[in-house]
C-alpha cells in the first residue's frame, strides 16, 4: 500500500502542471462551497441575534419582513412614521410592560444615526438575551443640557477611531454631500458601547428630542434661509417628538401577544403593524431561502465540473501512461494495482485541492471579516470550520475520489499487451 | 358590507357553540369543530388520573378550556335573531365577545399534569442553537390571519434544549403544564411548559 501511494505520488508529479492545474479548480470550487456556506450561517446567526426580548415591533403599515429590517438591522428605508401619540396608547395598553420608541433616516459618515430614549439602553436585548454594555463612558441623558450627546456602537468606533469627547456631526439622510449635513448642531460621544455583533455595533445613537432639534430649521425638507436655529437656541423650541419610526415593545405576558398584536392592527387612529420578530425572520428566510438554495446549487455544480475535470485529464494521461502502467504490470502488478493507483492520484489531486480551497475560505473569510462588519453589521466567524463545512469538505474528497474510480477501471480493463505492443 | 355579514355570522356562529357546549355537559369530550391537530381517536379519556412520573398523558386543545366556561353568559337575553347586519349593536356585540374570548379562563384541572399535546409553533426567542422560546397554538395561521386564539389555547413553551424550528412548524410537546397567574391585569390568561421533550409531528398510524 505504501509503495503503490509513493509510486502514485512520483507518478503524479511527474505530470504535475496538468494536475495542479486540476487542483487549482478543485480548490476554487472548495473555496466557494465553503465560503458560501460560512456566510448563509453566519447572516442567519447575525439576523437571529439581532433582536432578542422584544415581544412586538410596532411601525407604520407596510410589509412585516420590512417592517423588521429598517427598525432591527438598519436596512432599506422607512415607508411612513408613526405618531407619538400612538406610540403613547401603545404604552399605555394594560399587557405591554416597556415601549421603547426609535426614530430614524439621518447618518453619519455612512452608519446609520437611531434616535431614541435612554430607556433603550435598559431594555433592549441581544443574542440569548444580553443586554447593551457600555465599553466607554456612559448612557446619553436624555435632558435638554445634554441634548447634544451621543452614544456610538463599538464598530463606529473602531472603524472611525472615536472615543467618548470626540465631535460628530450628523448628516440629513444618507449624507455624504456637503450641505446636507447638520454642521451647525454638533454632537459630543458620551459613551462608547461593547461589541455586540448585531447592527447596534455600527449605529449611533442620540435622543429623539436632539433629531428634532437638528431639523427644526428644515421645516421645507432643506435648510429654509433665513430660518436658521443655533444650537443653543434649538433648547428653546419644544422638542417633544411629534412622530417616531416604530416602537418596540415588551409585554408582561408572552402569550398576550395576539390580543396586542390585534389591538395594534385595529388601532383606529391610524394604520398601524405589529410584527412578532422571530416570525417576520421566518418570512425572510422563506424569499432568501430560494437564492440561499440557488447559490447552493450553483457552487455544488461547480464542484462537480472540477470533478469532471479531474476525470477528463487523468482518463487522457491514461493514453501517455500506457507504457508505465504495462511496465508496472509486466513487474508483476495486478490489475487491482493499476485501480488502485490511479484512485490514489486522484485522491491526492482532491486532498491537495480541497485543502488548498479550504485554506482559501479561511483566509478569505479572515480578511473580509472586518469589512464586511462595517459594511453590513453582520459578523462572520473566523476560525476553526463548522460541522457543516466539514461535511461539505468530506463530500468533496470523497467525490474525487469516486471520480477517480472511472479511470481507474478503464485502466483495469485494459490488457498488458495492449501498453506492451505499440501500434503507433 | 362583507364585515357585517361576517358580524352576523360569527355571532351566529357563537350562539350554535354555546348552545352545543350547554348539551355536551353531560357526555365527556366536547367535539372538536374543525380540524385540529391531534383530534380524533388520538384522544386518551378525558378522566385519566395523574400520570406516572415520565409519561406523559396525551390531550386535546378543547380540555384546555374549562367545562363550565359559558363565553355567552354575557349576552344572555339578547334576541340574536332580530338583528340586522348593519345594527351598530351587532358589531358592539362582537367587540364584547372578542373581550370575553381574550380573557378566556385556563382550566384550573390541567394545573401541574404532566401532558403531551401537538400544536403549531410561533417562534419567540431565537439564538443560534435554536428556539429557546415559543408559543404552541392549535391551528395552522395562528397568528398571521385573525382573529388569533384565545389565551387560553396558546401555551408559551420553554424547551429544555433550544431546537431548531421554523415558524408554523407542527410538534408534539411534552411537559408539565402550568397555568399562568390569572391576572387580569396582564391582558390574558394562559399556560406555561417547560417542555422536556419537543419531537416533530408524526400523524399515528390508525
Amino acid at each position: 500500500m505504501r509503495t503503490l501511494l509513493s509510486i502514485a505520488a512520483r507518478s503524479a508529479w511527474n505530470r504535475r502542471l496538468t494536475l495542479s492545474l486540476v487542483a487549482l479548480c478543485i480548490a476554487l470550487a472548495t473555496g466557494l462551497l465553503l465560503t458560501l456556506e460560512r456566510l448563509r450561517a453566519d447572516v442567519r446567526a447575525s439576523f437571529a441575534q439581532s433582536v432578542s426580548g422584544t415581544d412586538l415591533i410596532v411601525g407604520a403599515r407596510t410589509g412585516p419582513v420590512q417592517l423588521m429590517l429598517y427598525a432591527v438591522f438598519r436596512v432599506g428605508g422607512a415607508t411612513n412614521s408613526i405618531t407619538m401619540a400612538s406610540a403613547r396608547a401603545l404604552a399605555e395598553h394594560r399587557a405591554v410592560a416597556w415601549t421603547v420608541p426609535i426614530g430614524l433616516g439621518d447618518s453619519h459618515r455612512g452608519r446609520p444615526v437611531l434616535g431614541t430614549t435612554p430607556a433603550y439602553f435598559e431594555r433592549f436585548r441581544y443574542g440569548d438575551r444580553q443586554p447593551l454594555q457600555l465599553a466607554e463612558g456612559r448612557a446619553f441623558a436624555g435632558t435638554l443640557d445634554g441634548l447634544y450627546e451621543a452614544v456610538i456602537g463599538a464598530e463606529v468606533a473602531r472603524s472611525l477611531g472615536y472615543r467618548t469627547g470626540q465631535r460628530i456631526t450628523l448628516a440629513h439622510g444618507a449624507g455624504g454631500m456637503p450641505g446636507s449635513e447638520h454642521a451647525d448642531k454638533p454632537f459630543t460621544v458620551v459613551g462608547v458601547l461593547a461589541r455586540t455583533g448585531t447592527p447596534v455595533d455600527r449605529t449611533v445613537h442620540v435622543s429623539l428630542q436632539a433629531l428634532e432639534a437638528i431639523h427644526l430649521d428644515w421645516a421645507g425638507g432643506a435648510p429654509l434661509p433665513g430660518m436658521s436655529v443655533p444650537a443653543d437656541q434649538a433648547r428653546k423650541f419644544d422638542l417633544e417628538p411629534q412622530q417616531v419610526i416604530a416602537v418596540l415593545v415588551g409585554l408582561k405576558s408572552r402569550a398576550a401577544v395576539f390580543v396586542v398584536q390585534r389591538w395594534v392592527a385595529q388601532y383606529e387612529a391610524e394604520p398601524l403593524l405589529a410584527v412578532l420578530p422571530g416570525v417576520a425572520l421566518d418570512e425572510l428566510w422563506d424569499v432568501l431561502g430560494v437564492g440561499e438554495r440557488a447559490l447552493q446549487a450553483m457552487s455544488g455544480l461547480v464542484a462537480v465540473v472540477s470533478l469532471a475535470s479531474l476525470v477528463a485529464v487523468v482518463l487522457a494521461g491514461l493514453n501517455e501512461r500506457r507504457r508505465e502502467l504495462a511496465v508496472l504490470r509486466a513487474v508483476g502488478a495486478g490489475p487491482r494495482h493499476v485501480l488502485g493507483l490511479l484512485t490514489i492520484e486522484a485522491l491526492l489531486v482532491t486532498l491537495a485541492g480541497s485543502v488548498i480551497g479550504a485554506a482559501v475560505s479561511l483566509a478569505a473569510v479572515a480578511l473580509a471579516g472586518p469589512w464586511v462588519q462595517t459594511q453590513f453589521g453582520i459578523t462572520l466567524q473566523g476560525g476553526a470550520p463548522s460541522a457543516a463545512q466539514a461535511l461539505l469538505w468530506g463530500a468533496v474528497v470523497l467525490a474525487g475520489m469516486l471520480a477517480g474510480l472511472i479511470p481507474g477501471l478503464r485502466a483495469y480493463r485494459l490488457s498488458l499487451a495492449d501498453g506492451l505492443s505499440p501500434r503507433s | 358590507m362583507i364585515r357585517t355579514v361576517l358580524t352576523a355570522a360569527t355571532l351566529t356562529l357563537a350562539a350554535l357553540l354555546a348552545q352545543a357546549q350547554a348539551q355536551a355537559q353531560a357526555p365527556q369530550g366536547v367535539p372538536v369543530p374543525g380540524p385540529v391537530l391531534g383530534g380524533g381517536k388520538a384522544s386518551a379519556p378525558a378522566k385519566a388520573p395523574a400520570a406516572r412520573p415520565g409519561t406523559f398523558r396525551e390531550i386535546r386543545w378543547d380540555e384546555l378550556v374549562p367545562k363550565d366556561w359559558d363565553p355567552m353568559k354575557e349576552l344572555k337575553g339578547l334576541d340574536l335573531g332580530n338583528l340586522s347586519d348593519a345594527d351598530p349593536r351587532a358589531t358592539e356585540m362582537l367587540k364584547q365577545l372578542r373581550k370575553v374570548w381574550d380573557n378566556a379562563p385556563a382550566n384550573p384541572a390541567l394545573d401541574g399534569q404532566a401532558v403531551r399535546i401537538p400544536g403549531y409553533v410561533v417562534p419567540l426567542e431565537e439564538t443560534a442553537d435554536g428556539l429557546k422560546e415559543f408559543l404552541l397554538v392549535p391551528y395552522f395561521g395562528a397568528c398571521i390571519h385573525s382573529p388569533p386564539p384565545p389565551a387560553n389555547q396558546i401555551i408559551h413553551v420553554l424547551p429544555q434544549n433550544a431546537t431548531k424550528m421554523r415558524s408554523m412548524d407542527p410538534v408534539w410537546i411534552s411537559g408539565t403544564l402550568v397555568r399562568e397567574k390569572v391576572d387580569s391585569y396582564m391582558g390574558a390568561a394562559g399556560y406555561r411548559m417547560q417542555a422536556q421533550r419537543v419531537e416533530p409531528y408524526v400523524e399515528r398510524p390508525r
